[in-house]
């Protein structure tokens, strides 16, 4: 069975622990090269699955690995609503 | 000869690789992870187009080697070459065009009407004239870096990351690095982008380079539309398309320090990237992020033995190290073969 641990980007566990035995060991390396996290939700439906894997395949605690740093905006915001906002 | 080369962005991965095909044992050392550097967070725009011989030079055989490291390597960097487009308001700001043929760089100099033919959603009332180098264009970063540490890899390069090294001298010449523990080395080499200055001033080494702080941002994905890479020089913003459709864009930084995202740029950048592109209105951004770069002197980057002996400085590409740094890696290695044979 096809176990799809990212929606947004649609990848599979499979791949995310392939990339791992690629050397791609560690989350901000693991979230670029696979694009997982990324998508439109920004890791919301994801994240949790991908640093559980993390943590089986390195042995590692989800705390070692640690979580990855959320970029700004939280929500995305198109840009004619940002063009209208006050220029300091 | 043993060499260690202390930062893992695209200048620090290509002196290691190319060392490495002369049968050079190499080390290199990240502090972080692999992308944590300008390498990891620039906007991919490849250019010739400088006011300077010797960056023009570089700039033309980086060209030659994306292709060689591509092919050699076995891993496809995404590059896209469909053109370098340099936007202004006055036709002064763009007189480095003259010069530039002079070295034979097929440009073209158009009014802000031509460039509507190539790119018809651009607002032509943005600017006055532009300079478009068709050789020009875009690479994927992370490609770069990810296709350089397996080339590494490949030819037995050991990359530690998660390993911030210090240089450790004795009698004025250095031993090697210390990385959690000490690695011996004839050679160091200090390719550690923004942070190679404050590596130099610990050794004593005066170092009067500018570290710049530059802001970007990606919007959601949309079928293939923007082909050049822009840079509209009168304001400083950049724009491309990624191969992922990311609408990729920023504005040049400023030496104000700090790495952090804010809100302030978004407002900025989004008013003058609608400005330039109205129907980019209705995207969304969906990251942004910051990234250091360190500036030579005169734009120039920093190559060559320092005077701790067997340190080679590899530094100072300001915002063209993915322009010129693979060239200047190439330099570096047969400056550092030189002096092992003398
Ligand atoms: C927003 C932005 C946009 C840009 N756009 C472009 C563009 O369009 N075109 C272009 O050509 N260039 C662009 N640049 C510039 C380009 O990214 C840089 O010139 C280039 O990446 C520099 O490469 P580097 O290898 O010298 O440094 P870096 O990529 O910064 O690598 C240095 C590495 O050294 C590591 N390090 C530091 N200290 C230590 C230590 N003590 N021990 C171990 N490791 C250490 C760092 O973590 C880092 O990974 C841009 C830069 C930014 C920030
Ligand atoms: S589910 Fe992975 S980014 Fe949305």
């Amino acid at each position: 069975m096809r176990k799809v641990v990212c929606r947004c980007e649609d990848l599979t566990e499979e791949e995310i622990v392939h990339a791992i035995e690629l050397g791609y060991d560690d989350i901000e390396s693991l979230k670029r090269y696979t694009g997982a996290t990324t998508g439109p939700c920004q890791g919301k439906g994801c994240l949790m699955h991908v640093l559980r894997i993390l943590s089986q395949k390195t042995g590692k605690s989800i705390d070692e690995i640690g979580i990855t740093t959320q970029r700004p905006p939280v929500n995305p915001v198109p840009l004619y609503i940002l063009a209208s906002g006050e220029e300091k | 000869m043993k060499v260690a080369i202390i930062g893992a962005g695209i200048a620090g991965l290509a002196t290691a690789y190319f060392l490495a095909k002369e049968g050079v044992k190499v080390k290199v050392f990240e502090q972080k992870f692999l992308l944590h550097g300008a390498s990891g967070r620039n906007s991919g725009g490849l250019t010739a187009q400088f006011k300077d011989e010797e960056l023009i030079k570089l700039a033309l055989r980086s060209e030659e080697l994306y292709e060689k490291l591509q092919s050699e390597i076995g891993f496809n960097f995404l590059l896209r070459r469909s053109g370098y487009l340099k936007l202004a308001k006055t036709k002064e700001e763009l007189e480095e065009v003259e010069f530039q043929r002079r070295f034979g760089l097929k440009l073209k100099l158009l009014h802000a009407e031509e460039v509507g033919e190539i790119f018809p959603d651009i607002n032509t009332n943005a600017f006055k004239f532009a300079s478009y180098y068709p050789r020009g264009g875009v690479v994927f970063p992370w490609a770069v870096i990810w296709g350089l540490a397996k080339g590494c890899k490949d030819l037995g390069v050991e990359i530690h990351d998660f390993k911030k090294a210090e240089v450790v001298v004795e009698n004025g010449k250095v031993k090697g690095v210390s990385a959690g523990e000490f690695h011996e080395a004839e050679v160091v080499v200090n390719s550690a982008g923004a942070w190679s200055k404050e590596i130099n001033e610990k050794l004593g080494i005066k170092d009067e380079r500018v570290i710049v702080k530059e802001e970007i941002c990606v919007t959601e994905s949309i079928r293939p539309y923007l082909d050049p890479y822009i840079l509209h020089v009168s304001n400083g913003l950049f724009l491309s398309q990624s191969m992922r459709g990311e609408i990729v864009g920023g504005i040049v930084g400023k030496s104000n320090g700090g790495v952090g995202s804010s809100f302030d740029f978004l407002v900025r950048y989004a008013k003058l990237a609608t400005n330039l592109v109205p129907k980019l209105k209705g995207l969304s951004i969906l990251r942004q992020w910051a990234g250091v770069y360190d500036e030579g002197i005169n734009g120039k980057p920093v190559m060559g033995f320092s005077k701790v002996q067997g340190l080679y400085q590899l530094n100072g590409f300001g915002r063209n190290g993915m322009s010129i740094a693979l060239a200047c890696a190439e330099k570096a290695t047969k400056e550092i073969l030189n002096a092992q044979l003398r």
